[in-house]
Parts: structure tokens; C-alpha cells; sequence
């Protein structure tokens, strides 16, 4: 049982993918009933697993290829963080999906990449080993890479084709570094440190230059990110997922892997590699929301935002003071939850009243209200105003900044929610406070139907702001981060 | 553990105004969403009144918090709960018809918790989300009338709001990083000795604070804001919500800092600015606005002063701010009765504003002038000279404010009472009300909150003191009105002369990522141009062998198979 059940959380994707990929079209119930039925199977066994993990049952499951090379799926409590965030979420994005992609053609082709998606996302959570994490890392490149070209038009195919410009070079370097690493320390297994003393420091820091570099261009550090914004052309379920849940987390998570289990945070001090990694994250952090300032459309203004925001995770890694790492590792959580409300309104507002740009959103608010109280929530989530998610991240990265003796990330810090209010809070204003233009006055007005559009947006807005507001709570993300910053990677 | 410790009371008073403010969402009571606003302020009311020993704690919300009502702060608590009550009752009857009153009155409750909040947080997350929650809720206060003016108004107050939250954001990081903790005691002892940013630290909580609170030069949203919104929230605004920005002084302001020694003087030279500029306009309510800046001005120096010694005792700051409130709130409700009031209604109107104006001005006997002898006494010799003149210019800009506002014209009122048309009793008694309070409540409050024998008012220098820096400003006033100056002045209170001067901020910032962006648009251009040259040939061939293989029925199969294998090698391996 040990070694079945995470074999069989990452099977219930798995699995469902092929069979949805020859269901026909209009099996849409059959289609639809897999793909939920997984989803929750796979959010059942989980919260299973929780509860085993609390009382202290170790899960590995190990899978021999070749002499030498296996495959690793272990639980940690950061991996059980990470695939909970992932289970939850792809719940509520196949319902989202479900009721987007309504009447539209290749509807089995787009589940069946989604399950393999989310299935490689649920790998890279539960690798034990950088071989197995690399695997998995592939196989979301290679799974996302049809979401992203789905509608097949010209502007789909050109950000595939930039897509794969990013990706697969980064897999390279990471692939070179992985290689490197272990045929000098041998296996590295993520909860079994290896003695990577035996490499002399300049080779260390080049490796883990390489390590950002290849997890870097996922997570949308500055100047690999310019596939993101370019990956808007793609349907909103496609970026909500995108966004929040697996590619550019899957990079972040990667990030945290090699910062605080494969390299720890003494080796990390010793060899200077924390400085240039919190310089890199600051600015992309300041980056990605200058241009998000010149944005005119929603879902563009919005990429920018993520490529600003996950980097908060990368800092938290790099300031490495407790309350920083307990800050960067909850955002993973929070800037999630905000992320996908927001990328879920902005994907309704498409559907229900085709507002692309930002000048359309005015005096929306009143036709499509919850969608609006949605966008609002993740808003002033993004920006750190109490008493959402993302004050609690803004004010952990704040004392850990101080704790660290680093008063220029406290500046950074302040002149990004700077601009992030400078950006949010005028599509707050136009929402609520302009009229509509004429040529939306005409017409019909939008409706927020069917339930299941609406529902994953207001699920999702709501529990960022429960997040923050009973925060203190043992069951919270934040207590899950304090959990596992203490047990596992604190002194 | 997760549910709350300690007395109940605060956590009611404020979680009461918040569940008010979802109930006015209801479709059901939206229209009547204003009827529920007396009910607001009532549990803080109580708790004002009887007080509660010890601390009431909610581990599980937010980060821990931890509400108590300590004496300083517990004054403007009850001056807070008092104003926004009848307020509240003041607009039943000058709101009645106004559009969306949902809205107005979710936000009218969710300002009030914070407001209420800011005066019984203990630790520093519970003060910033209160500080928050009434700094941007109360924006939708300012643009309810959603005309041009209230709007710029606004964009004007957001912009220097989040500014200050993101000020106070900074300093309290600073402060809680250099205490190890979340609770305010701490973290004003640790800020003095935190870390190279630690004098940093100070600087922006003042500044954070001074933005709320008014104080020059960060004041120059509140001409523009306190006028534009309806006339329950301008008494509100001036009367309780500046004081969040005094208190956040008051907890957090340290020991013997040399912000103090830069606030005296800063706050005294506000209070006779802010006064001689309230000359220069001519709508009533803008020269209220330019008293509240005067009067705060006073208190922050006061508090700055109580910092010098080593006991910090702000009763004094405290009691001045509460009296004002008092009083304010009075002269803002004032305006709009006396706008509806004919006859001898009207005359008794202007009479009950000129004596809360004769208390802001300290005049002997009132409220006021018991506020500024008990301030006097904590004060060096030129401080409390300072203090003395400065009552020459408020009864100048107050007077001033008399002429102004005894020039509305009164439209029609609404009823007839005993043959004579009569304002709404729901608008004239809380007006009443407060000016009764603000003259006789002071009286009430001096033996147990002055530390000075009970007949010291009333003594001949004390006396003395208080009616001739009066004197002089009436005498002006009257001078100035006899000879009908001054003329010309403006009819809106603008401080910013230019307008837009947040797009101008703006603007430069927005540029620079567009320029990069289009010299690297330009090199990739050319990088793109022969890399398709090159890639044209590859393409052709990739093509074909891309036909072959785009046919699902081959790729799929493929695919099938392959995962297939995966997943039975996994069960294989899992089973050894």
C-alpha cells in the first residue's frame, strides 16, 4: 500500500487520457464523467494519503527501467503541498473547462493532453530523484504544448512554436546539469542528501546556474519568460492551468527542489549562489510589472503579472531567513489560488461578453456581478492588501527580508505592490466605476450561466481570501508552510 | 485551540459592523440598506461605556489576533462609536434619496470595523488590516456622489492611500523583524534599535500616519476629499477616521526619537498654515477641512511632545483629539441643516455651530478650552505660546466658516413644526447632540481623566488665557466681514495645481519598458528574419514527414501504446 497509492494518484490522469483520447466527440458525457471522476478519485486518495502522512506512514514507490536508472515516486510534506494545490485546482479547472470548451470542436483530443498534463504535473510533485523529476519536467513540455496550439489559428501555432523555442532548450540545460551533477555524486535523491563536497565550488556554481537556467525559462525568470505572455493565445482553461497550477509552478517547485533539498541552504550560503539568485528574482519581480503597466489586453496584462508574482517564490528561496522561506513557500499556494480566480473571470468575461481588451471591462461590473466580485478578490489579492493570501506572502517575505539583513528586497517589495496597485486598481475602477461604452450597451447583456463557469471562479476567490483571514489556523497553507519550513529545512 | 479567549465584546463590536455591511448586500434589504447604519456603532458604544479588563484573543484569524481597549485609545473609541452613530442617524434624513444605498452602506460598515479596529488591535497585523480596511473603504465614501469633482477627489485620496499603506507596510516589516514579533509594545521598543533601515522605519510610519492623519505636507488629498463626499461621511472623516492615522502615532511613535523633535515644530507650523490657507477658499465645508488639518496638526505635535518623556503619557494628545471630534463632527452636520433650516430654526442652528466653533477655538468654559488647558500642561514654555496663538487663527478660519456658512442660501425645508418650517429631526438632533457633547462632555470627563484639581478651569489666568487669543481672531473676523474680504478667493479647495500629476508619475515609468521593448523588437526582427531563411528549407522536408505522421489514427495508436506500457510496467514494478 505504501508504494501503490502514489502510483495510483498519479495512474488516475494517466489513465483517463488515453480513453479520452478515443472517446468520440459526442460522447461528451462519458468524456466528461472520466474526467471528473478522476479528478476526484485522484483528490480522494490524497486527502487519504494526508491523513496516513500525519500519523507518520512513509510512501515511496520505486520503478526499476534499466540497471542504475529508476524511476522515484516519494511523498515529502513539500510534495504533498504541491499536489494537493495541483488535485484541488485541476478539479475545479476541469469543471471550468467542461463548461468553456461547451460546444466546441476537438473536445477529446484537448481532455485527453489536459489528463496527461496534470498527470505530469502530479509526477513532478511526487519525484523522489532529479532523473524522475526531468522525466515528468518533459513530459509537461511535450503535454502542454498541444493546449497551447488547440485552436489552431495562426496566433496558437506561432506561441506553440515559441513555446517550444523556451522549453525545450531549457530541458537541455537542465538535462546537462542533472547529468553532470550525478556522474559525480551518483543518484541524487531529493530526501537523501548527497555529498555534493566531493565537486570543487566553481563546477557547483556553474550547475546551479545551469539548474536556473533550465527551470528558469518554466518559471518565467527574467529573460526566459517571453513565452508566457505570448501563451495567452491559448483558451483561458488552458492558462488558468498554465498559470497556477503546472507549468510555470512546475519551474518554481523545481527551483525549490534544487535550493533546499538537492543543494540545502548551508551549501547554498557557502557558495554565494543566494545573492545572484535573489538579484535575478528582484528583477523579474520589478520587470514583469513594468510591462504589465503598457498591457491593453486582460489575459496579457495578467501574464505579466504571474512572471512578476512566482517569482516572490524564488525570493523566499533566496533570502532563506525562516519567515522568507515560510513566505515563499506558501505562495506557491496563494499566488495559485489568486492567479486561476483571475485568469477564471478573465476567461468568462471572453466567453460571456468577448472582452479582450481592457478598454472593454468598462462598467462590467454591473452586467456580471460575481464574476466582477471575483476579479476584484484576486485583484487586491495580487496587489497585498489585508486581509487576502497575498498580504500574508507580502508581510513573511517583509520580516524575512529584515531577518536577512536585505533592506534593498524591502524596496523591491514596496515598488512592486506599487505598481501592482498601479496596474490591478484601474481594472478595478473601470469594472465598477465607468459606463458602459455604446457599443456594449447594445446588444444582449451577459449572462453568468451556466454554474459551472461561474462556480470555479467564485470557489477559488473565496478561499483566497479564507486563506488569509484564518491564516493562523494549524490546517491553513500558511501552517502547512510553517509545518514543513521547520521540520524539514530550518536548524 | 482555535476559538477566541478572553472578553467577547470586542471581537462583537467589530464583527457587527461587518455582518451589517453583508446584510445590506441582500437583495431584500438594499433599499433600506441605510436603515441598519444606526445599528453599526452600538456594541463598540457599549463597549466604550462599560470597558473590559483584559485582552481578547483569536489565535485562528489572520496571524493571531489580539484586541483590547487601553485607556488612551479607549476615549476614541467612544468619540469614534459616538460620531459614526449619529452620523448614521443624520443620514436617514439627508441620504434618504441617494443612489445605491447598498453600496454606500456595505462600505459606510466596513470603514466603521476598521475604524473601530485600529483603536483595540494589540499586535501589528490586526492594526494594518483595520488601518487598510478603513483607508480604502472609505474611498468609497468620498466618490459616492459620482460626480467629476468626487471622483478626482478620489483618485487623488487612493493613490496617497496606497502610498501610505505601502509606507506603513515597510516600517511595521522593519519593526516586527527587529522586535521577533507581531505585537505593538514590542515593536516600539525594538524600532529605535533596529538594524541600519531601523531610523528608516520611523520615518515612513510617519509618513503613513501623516497622510492619514493630515498632517503637512502629505495633507492634499484632504481638501479635496472631505467636501466631496455627502455630508455624514465628511463628519466621519474629519471627525473619526483622521484620528486612526493620530493613533497610529500615538502606539507606534517611540521614546525619545528624533522624529519628535521634526514633528513639534511640523505640527505647529501646520496648525497656523493650514488656518491662514483655510482663509483662501469659500465653500463651507473645504474650510472645515483646512481646521481638521490645523487641529491635527496640534494633536501630532502633542503626542510627538508626550514622546519626549520617558512615560509617553498621550491622555492629553487623547483628549484634545476627542473633543475635536466631537465638535467637528458637529460643524459638518451643522452645514447641511443649516442648509434645510428657515427663521428661527436657522438662527438657532448657526448659534449651536458657533459655539462648537468658540470650543475648537478653546474658548474659556467650553469643551475645547478645558482640551487645550489640560494640553498646555504638558508643554515647554514656547510650545505652549505656540499653542496659545494658535487659537487666534482657528477662531479666524472658524469665524470665517461662520460668515461662509451663514451665507447658504436655505432651500426649501422639508416640514412644517408649530407653523414654522422645521429640518429633519433625524438631521438637526445629532447635530445637536454633538455640539452639547463636545461643550459639556470635556466637563464630565476632567476629574478622572485631567490629573489637575477640578477648579483649575475655572481660575482667573486659566481663564484668561483661553479668551484672548479668542478675542483677537473675533475682532479680526468682525473687522474682515465689515469690510467684506476677502473677495476673489476660490470657490473648491485645490492644493494640486496641476491636475493628472499622477499620470505625470506614471508616465516616465510607463515609457522606459516600451522603449526597451522596442529596441529588442527590433534586433529580433532581424535575428527572426534569417533564421526563417534558414528554417524555410528544414520546414519543407519537416513537412512531409509531418503529414505522415499527423494522421491520428498512427499517432494515436502510438501514444496508446506507449502509456499503456508505462502503466503496466509501473503496476509490474509496484507489485515487486
Amino acid at each position: 500500500m505504501t508504494a501503490a497509492l502514489p502510483v495510483m494518484i498519479l495512474l488516475s490522469s494517466l489513465l483517463v487520457a488515453p480513453i479520452t483520447f478515443f472517446l468520440p466527440e459526442r460522447c461528451h458525457r462519458w468524456r466528461n464523467g472520466l474526467n471528473l471522476g478522476g479528478a476526484v478519485v485522484k483528490l480522494a486518495l490524497i486527502a487519504f494519503m494526508i491523513a496516513e502522512v500525519a500519523q507518520g506512514t512513509i510512501y515511496e514507490a520505486r520503478l526499476q527501467f534499466a540497471p542504475g536508472l529508476y524511476l522515484l515516486l516519494r511523498v515529502d510534506a513539500l510534495s504533498l503541498l504541491f499536489v494537493t494545490l495541483s488535485a484541488f485546482l485541476w478539479l475545479l479547472t476541469t469543471i471550468y473547462a467542461i463548461a468553456y470548451l461547451h460546444g466546441k470542436p476537438e473536445q477529446s483530443r484537448f481532455f485527453g493532453f489536459f489528463s496527461l498534463c496534470v498527470a505530469a504535473t502530479t509526477g513532478i510533485a511526487l519525484s523522489g530523484t532529479l532523473i524522475s523529476f526531468f522525466i515528468f519536467f518533459e513530459m509537461l513540455t511535450l503535454s502542454t504544448w498541444p493546449l497551447v496550439v488547440h485552436r489552431q489559428d495562426a496566433r496558437s501555432i506561432a506561441a506553440g512554436r515559441i513555446y517550444l523555442t523556451y522549453a525545450l532548450p531549457a530541458s537541455a540545460l537542465l538535462l546537462v546539469a542533472i547529468v553532470w551533477l550525478e556522474s559525480a555524486v551518483g543518484p541524487v535523491e531529493f530526501a537523501v542528501p548527497a555529498d555534493l563536497l566531493l565537486i570543487d565550488d566553481t563546477s557547483l556554481q556553474i550547475i546551479f546556474a545551469l539548474f536556473i537556467a533550465g527551470l528558469g525559462a518554466k518559471a518565467a525568470l527574467v529573460p526566459l519568460h517571453g513565452w508566457l505572455p505570448a501563451a495567452m493565445a491559448a483558451p483561458a482553461p488552458v492558462s488558468a492551468l498554465l498559470h497556477a497550477v503546472a507549468v510555470v509552478k512546475a519551474g518554481a517547485f523545481g527551483v525549490m527542489r534544487i535550493v533546499l533539498d538537492v543543494f540545502g541552504l548551508d551549501l547554498m550560503d557557502r557558495l554565494d549562489l543566494a545573492q545572484p539568485l535573489a538579484l535575478l528574482a528582484s528583477l523579474t519581480i520589478l520587470w514583469g510589472s513594468a510591462r504589465a503597466l503598457n498591457q491593453t489586453e486582460v489575459k496579457k496584462r495578467l501574464a505579466f503579472s504571474t512572471v512578476s508574482q512566482v517569482s516572490y517564490i524564488v525570493l523566499g528561496m533566496a533570502l532563506a531567513s525562516p519567515y522568507a522561506l515560510i513566505g515563499g513557500l506558501v505562495h506557491l499556494v496563494h499566488q495559485g489560488l489568486m492567479k486561476i480566480t483571475l485568469f477564471f473571470c478573465a476567461g468568462i468575461y471572453d466567453e460571456r461578453a468577448g472582452i479582450r481588451r481592457i478598454d472593454q471591462l468598462d462598467g462590467i461590473g454591473e452586467r456580471m456581478p460575481w464574476t466582477s466580485v471575483c476579479f476584484s478578490l484576486g485583484a487586491i489579492g495580487m496587489i497585498g492588501l489585508p486581509p487576502t493570501a497575498g498580504f500574508v506572502t507580502k508581510i513573511h517575505l517583509g520580516i524575512g527580508a529584515v531577518e536577512a539583513d536585505a533592506p534593498g528586497v524591502l524596496a523591491v517589495l514596496a515598488l512592486s505592490t506599487l505598481l501592482n496597485a498601479a496596474y490591478f486598481l484601474p481594472l478595478v475602477y473601470r469594472i465598477w466605476f465607468l459606463d458602459p461604452g455604446e457599443a456594449a450597451a447594445t446588444g444582449d447583456p451577459p449572462t453568468e450561466r451556466p454554474l459551472a463557469l461561474i462556480a470555479p471562479a467564485v470557489v477559488t476567490g473565496s478561499a483566497s481570501l479564507a486563506v488569509g483571514l484564518l491564516a493562523a489556523t494549524p490546517f491553513s497553507p500558511l501552517g502547512w508552510a510553517t509545518l514543513i519550513a521547520q521540520l524539514d529545512y530550518l536548524p | 485551540m482555535i476559538g477566541p479567549t478572553g472578553p467577547l465584546l470586542p471581537l462583537a463590536a467589530l464583527v457587527w459592523p461587518l455582518l451589517l455591511g453583508v446584510l445590506a448586500a441582500l437583495p431584500a434589504i438594499r433599499p433600506h440598506a441605510l436603515r441598519l447604519l444606526p445599528l453599526a456603532p452600538v456594541p463598540a458604544l457599549w463597549l466604550a461605556v462599560s470597558g473590559v479588563e483584559g485582552a481578547t484573543r483569536a489565535p485562528g484569524l489572520l496571524l493571531g489576533v489580539t484586541l483590547a481597549a487601553d485607556r488612551p485609545a479607549a476615549l476614541l473609541l467612544g468619540l469614534t462609536a459616538a460620531l459614526w452613530f449619529a452620523a448614521a442617524i443624520h443620514a436617514q434624513g439627508s441620504m434618504a434619496a441617494t443612489r445605491r444605498p447598498a453600496v454606500f452602506s456595505g462600505f459606510w460598515c466596513l470603514t466603521l470595523a476598521g475604524n473601530l479596529g485600529v483603536f483595540l488591535a494589540q499586535d501589528v497585523v490586526t492594526f494594518y488590516v483595520a488601518f487598510a480596511a478603513v483607508s480604502l473603504s472609505s474611498y468609497f465614501l468620498v466618490v459616492h456622489e459620482g460626480t467629476a469633482p468626487a471622483l478626482r477627489a478620489g483618485r487623488v485620496y487612493i493613490v496617497l492611500a496606497i502610498v501610505g499603506e505601502v509606507c506603513l507596510l515597510v516600517g511595521f516589516v522593519i519593526g516586527a523583524g527587529a522586535a521577533d514579533g507581531l505585537m505593538i509594545g514590542d515593536i516600539r521598543a525594538a524600532l529605535p534599535a533596529a538594524p541600519p533601515p531601523g531610523g528608516a522605519a520611523i520615518w515612513l510610519l510617519v509618513a503613513g500616519f501623516g497622510i492619514k492623519a493630515g498632517l503637512m505636507p502629505l495633507h492634499v488629498w484632504l481638501p479635496l476629499a472631505h467636501p466631496a463626499a455627502p455630508t455624514p461621511a465628511s463628519a466621519v472623516l474629519s471627525g473619526a477616521i483622521v484620528k486612526a492615522g493620530i493613533v497610529g502615532l500615538m502606539l507606534f511613535l517611540p521614546v525619545a526619537s528624533d522624529a519628535a523633535a521634526v514633528l513639534v515644530p511640523l505640527g505647529f507650523a501646520a496648525a497656523f498654515l493650514a488656518a491662514l490657507t483655510g482663509l483662501r477658499v469659500r465653500a463651507p465645508k473645504a474650510i472645515l477641512a483646512y481646521s481638521t488639518i490645523s487641529q491635527m496638526g496640534i494633536v501630532i505635535a502633542l503626542v510627538a511632545a508626550a514622546t519626549r518623556a520617558p512615560g509617553a503619557d498621550m491622555t492629553q494628545a487623547a483628549f484634545y483629539a476627542f473633543h475635536h471630534g466631537l465638535a467637528k463632527g458637529a460643524l459638518f452636520l451643522g452645514v447641511a441643516v443649516v442648509a434645510v433650516a428657515k427663521g428661527a430654526w436657522r438662527t438657532g442652528a448657526l448659534a449651536a455651530m458657533g459655539l462648537a466653533a468658540l470650543s475648537v477655538a478653546g474658548a474659556p468654559l467650553t469643551g475645547g478650552g478645558l482640551a487645550k488647558t489640560m494640553a498646555k500642561t504638558g508643554l515647554g514654555h514656547w510650545e505652549e505660546l505656540a499653542l496659545t496663538l494658535s487659537a487666534v487663527t482657528t477662531t479666524l478660519v472658524l469665524g470665517w466658516f461662520m460668515v461662509r456658512l451663514a451665507a447658504i442660501p436655505a432651500k426649501e425645508p422639508a416640514r412644517v413644526v408649530c407653523g414654522r418650517s422645521a429640518p429633519p429631526m433625524s438631521m438637526a438632533l445629532p447635530a445637536g447632540a454633538l455640539v452639547l457633547a463636545a461643550l459639556a462632555l470635556p466637563w464630565w470627563l476632567w476629574n478622572g481623566w485631567s490629573g489637575l484639581p477640578p477648579d483649575y478651569p475655572l481660575r482667573p489666568g486659566t481663564l484668561w488665557s483661553a479668551l484672548w487669543p479668542a478675542a483677537i481672531g473675533l475682532a479680526v473676523i468682525a473687522a474682515m466681514a465689515a469690510a467684506r474680504w476677502p473677495a476673489g478667493t476660490q470657490d473648491e479647495a485645490d492644493p494640486l495645481r496641476a491636475a493628472r500629476w499622477s499620470g505625470r508619475v506614471l508616465a516616465p515609468l510607463r515609457a522606459v519598458p516600451a522603449r526597451l521593448a522596442s529596441v529588442r523588437g527590433s534586433l529580433a526582427e532581424r535575428a527572426e528574419a534569417s533564421l526563417r531563411h534558414g528554417g524555410t528549407l528544414l520546414a519543407r522536408a519537416d513537412e512531409r514527414a509531418e503529414q505522415a505522421l499527423s494522421r491520428w489514427s498512427i499517432s494515436g495508436v502510438v501514444v496508446m501504446v506507449f502509456i499503456l506500457a508505462v502503466s503496466a510496467g509501473m503496476g509490474l514494478a509496484v507489485r515487486n
